[in-house]
């Protein structure tokens, strides 16, 4: 046998199911550029630019202090898990007991224990898109059939009960649900999501994930909603998955949370006991305080992304070629930029595609920014507005400018 | 597929193929058991867990307040924080002569995951994987989640618990995909030296197809004088396909913090890292800076909490040997003992309970004493036990002193 055995030969089939990430070539390039010395401003990031709260951080520092330094139950702590629970009932109005709760390191890994404990090969998982690229990868490597449905700029981004009805098939295990949704921030309202429930009450062996961790930030009054709240008939059937990463600007502590049917949860549990085991705890000890210690942070930080969301839609309204629909949440806005197709900027780039948009921007401007085929809905690119108002306003002055300097 | 009202039901037709080869493991159950008891308000004696008993060094602790009061608290990279992997690396080098690049360490959420990630990242259905046994019991059970064949290889008491060369070579086949090497060995305290790995090089030599994962968690944790020694160190040639598996669990008393690492070629840690980043992400922030600390830090604590084991070690080893129905080899690593229970088999315990295996055995000494111990067919060597001396002088000796009575009190 030859000596340079290796790397065909030991990698798994699964393994090929991940697509490469679309992402990392322009995030390499944009910090290549920014390590040579160019001035970028990057809107591509997918996390809050706030620290996270002083109270927060207090906790952990006094459950270090406390010595909660040893392995945690595998789901959670029991009082986090309880606090979990309380924080579903004041915000939703769910009711899970502290059993139906799994506290996983970040939300990615609810998705993934759920995926896996339940698809086999061939089941199908219905996933509106845009949408994060984690979704149809997870589903990919649990060995199931990702089943993209666009969600047309015309709809909000949104899908229509119709085009559920119509991605239904005897193969259908999951349909994977994300309001406020990332790259979007299109949110469901509970008369949209009602639309959907009828659907699914009508096929009752589809079963629903639905991911609401941008669900604090929502903006102009909008009441968020969410599946067993709008239809509890679907409660036996639902994950409603959430965490602390995005509304308590907690990404680096990773953890995020579900509640779901006991069963469920028993075997993501058993699952997750076999893969990681329980999250960080000293990260949970910093989650219970942000789920059940003072909230006021929430609302600051809702004003400053509604105020950075405004800023952002109406500048790129004003570039030729853009048009951006003012979304319900999250901190993305996902402009068109059909409009500039076809042209060829000043520095001379074609742009032919939304990868060529996104590769001359930061390229000739310096603004880095995602394109939607990344998100599996060509056309469009991802602004993050998580950043400073400054960056925001001169990134989107750049835009204005790149913009008005295609040629046809 | 049922519906969901009887909830049962729901699940067994819901739950994938890869969840019926998963089962809860020995020790778990056997913890859960414990707890139910406790619940009863009875006070029990756990010698069942594998956990430091020591708190977190002040050192490390410090970190993790500077980290979170910085604001180290947004998405680290997948693979682990620059600086945390630059501390592995220098670690790597100092303690087992190892050179790796950033592109050869990963970082994962305890020492678990880098299992984890390794096997679903290189098993396809009918690969095997050579475990020794006794073994931890989440290597086959990993293993079987994704359809590979565990081939268990008997280390006989005889032999210390070691591995021979000859038994290896017997079990390799074609499909052998790893060997699983775990020295110092959880539950047996084995450990290895220069010679065994040199022997086992030599057979591995001549397949090329096995690579190795080497879980050298326990590694800080031997007595007598022994040295660790790992695989890479010893056959620099085989390094290419070997994975060397640590973390600051056992030697920094920080199994809470759950921050494991490895190294190896970079192209398998690279499809460990896809895994990683479609499962988790990189793992919490501040436990990555606090592992740098504990890594970087000074090594008398290691050594205090090292020679606090190895008086444990000796205690309970004596204390067990006047059991005359007990054989006890006498460990050189890790924090358990894996006494031999051969003679109680077939006897009957004071409390009635026929003793027909050592799951038996280990239920009975729980009801009856109240000291929580693990059966060791659980893993997967028996009829044994497995005691954890990773709790206090105190609890250890009432804990000997009960099994002595349990079993003088067999008939």
């Amino acid at each position: 046998m030859p000596m340079d055995f290796g790397l065909m030969d030991l990698i798994a089939a699964r393994l090929d199911r991940i697509s490469p990430s679309q992402t990392i070539a322009i995030s390499t390039k944009a910090r290549e550029l920014k390590a040579a010395g160019r001035d970028i401003i990057s809107l591509s990031a997918g996390e809050p630019d706030f620290d996270t709260p002083a109270n927060i951080k207090q906790a952990a520092i006094r459950a270090i202090e406390q010595g909660q330094t040893k392995y945690t139950d595998v789901a959670g702590t029991p009082a986090l898990r309880r606090a979990v629970a309380e924080r579903f009932r004041l915000d939703s109005g769910l009711d899970y007991t502290s059993d139906e709760i799994i506290v996983s390191s970040g939300g990615k890994q609810v998705i993934y224990n759920a995926m896996v404990a339940t698809i086999n090969p061939g089941d199908e998982a219905i996933i509106p898109a845009p949408c994060w690229v984690s979704y149809p990868d997870i589903v990919a490597l649990a060995e199931g059939t990702p089943i993209v449905v666009p969600c047309m700029a015309e709809h909000g981004f949104k899908m229509r009960p119709a085009d559920l009805e119509a991605a239904i098939t005897p193969r259908t295990k999951w349909l994977l649900l994300n309001s406020p949704n990332n790259p979007t921030g299109a949110a469901y309202s509970a008369a949209e999501l009602r639309g959907l429930c009828d659907v699914l009450l009508r096929h009752p062996d589809v079963w629903i994930l639905t991911d609401d961790i941008y669900d604090k930030l929502v903006y102009d009054g909008f009441r968020p909603a969410t599946i067993v709240q709008v239809e509890p008939r679907l409660r036996d059937r639902t994950i409603t998955m959430n965490g602390v990463s995005k509304a308590y600007a907690m990404t680096g502590w990773r953890i995020g949370f579900a509640g779901a049917p006991v069963e469920l949860i028993r075997a993501m549990n058993k699952l997750q006991g076999q893969s990681t085991s329980g999250p960080s705890s000293i990260s949970q000890a910093a989650a219970l305080e942000a789920l059940s210690g003072p909230q006021d942070f929430i609302a600051e930080m809702v004003a400053t992304y509604q105020q950075r969301r405004d800023l952002v839609v109406g500048m790129l309204n004003q570039a030729s070629g853009l048009r951006c629909a003012t979304p319900e949440g999250a901190f993305y806005v996902f402009p068109s930029l059909r409009g500039c197709l076809g042209s060829t900027s000043a520095g001379g780039a074609r742009i032919d595609s939304d990868r060529d948009f996104v590769t001359a921007l930061l390229d000739e401007e310096g603004v880095a920014a995602v394109h939607g085929s990344a998100f599996m809905f060509a056309g469009h690119f991802r602004i993050s507005y998580a950043t400073d108002t400054e960056s925001l306003k001169e990134a989107c002055l750049r835009i204005q400018r790149f913009c008005g300097g295609l040629r046809r | 597929m049922a519906t969901g009202n009887n909830d049962d039901a729901a699940a067994d037709g819901f739950l994938s193929g890869c969840m019926t080869r998963l089962e809860v493991p020995a020790t778990i159950a056997m913890a859960q058991r414990a707890r139910a008891l406790r619940g009863r308000g009875e006070e029990v004696l756990s010698l069942a867990l594998g956990e430091p008993d020591f708190p977190t060094p002040a050192g490390v602790i410090e970190a993790a307040h500077r980290a979170a009061l910085d604001g180290q608290t947004k998405y680290p990279p997948v693979e682990g924080t620059p600086a945390l992997k630059a501390a592995i690396i220098r670690k790597f080098a100092r303690e087992n002569g190892l050179t790796y690049e950033p592109s050869e360490i990963m970082v994962s959420n305890g020492g678990k995951q880098v299992i984890f990630n390794a096997f679903m990242a290189t098993l396809n259905p009918g690969d095997e994987v050579i475990v020794p046994s006794p073994y931890w019991v989440s290597y086959p059970l990993i293993i079987s989640l994704f359809g590979g064949v565990p081939v268990f290889v008997d280390c006989p008491e005889e032999t210390g618990f070691r591995l021979g060369a000859a038994a290896l070579e017997a079990a390799i086949t074609p499909r052998t995909k790893w060997l699983v090497l775990n020295f110092p060995n959880n539950p047996t305290g084995a450990t290895t030296t220069r010679a065994d790995l040199e022997a086992i090089a030599e057979v591995l030599r001549r397949h090329p197809q096995v690579h190795v994962l080497s879980d050298e968690i326990y590694e800080h944790l031997v007595y007598d004088g022994k040295t660790h020694v790992s695989i890479a160190q010893v056959a620099p040639d085989l390094k290419p396909r070997v994975l060397t598996l640590n973390g600051v669990s056992k030697a920094y008393a920080m199994t809470g913090w759950r921050v494991g690492y490895v190294g190896g070629p970079a192209w398998l840690i690279r499809a460990m890292g896809s895994i990683q980043g479609s499962s988790t992400s990189g793992i919490c922030s501040i436990s990555q800076a606090a592992s740098v600390a504990a890594l970087d830090g000074p090594p008398g604590v290691v050594e205090v909490m090292r020679e606090t084991y190895d008086r444990r070690r000796r205690m309970v080893v004596s204390a067990l040997r006047q059991i005359p129905q007990l054989t006890c080899a006498m460990p050189q690593g890790a924090f358990y003992v894996y006494p031999g229970i051969a003679a109680c088999i077939g006897r009957t315990s004071a409390g009635g309970r026929r003793l027909d295996t050592d799951e038996d055995f280990a239920i009975a000494l729980l009801e009856e004493e109240h000291v929580a111990v693990v059966h060791g067919s659980a893993f997967g060597k028996g009829p044994y036990i497995r005691l954890s001396y990773a709790t206090s002088d105190d609890i250890l000796r009432d804990a000997c002193g009960r099994i002595a009575r349990f079993v003088a009190g067999l008939t």
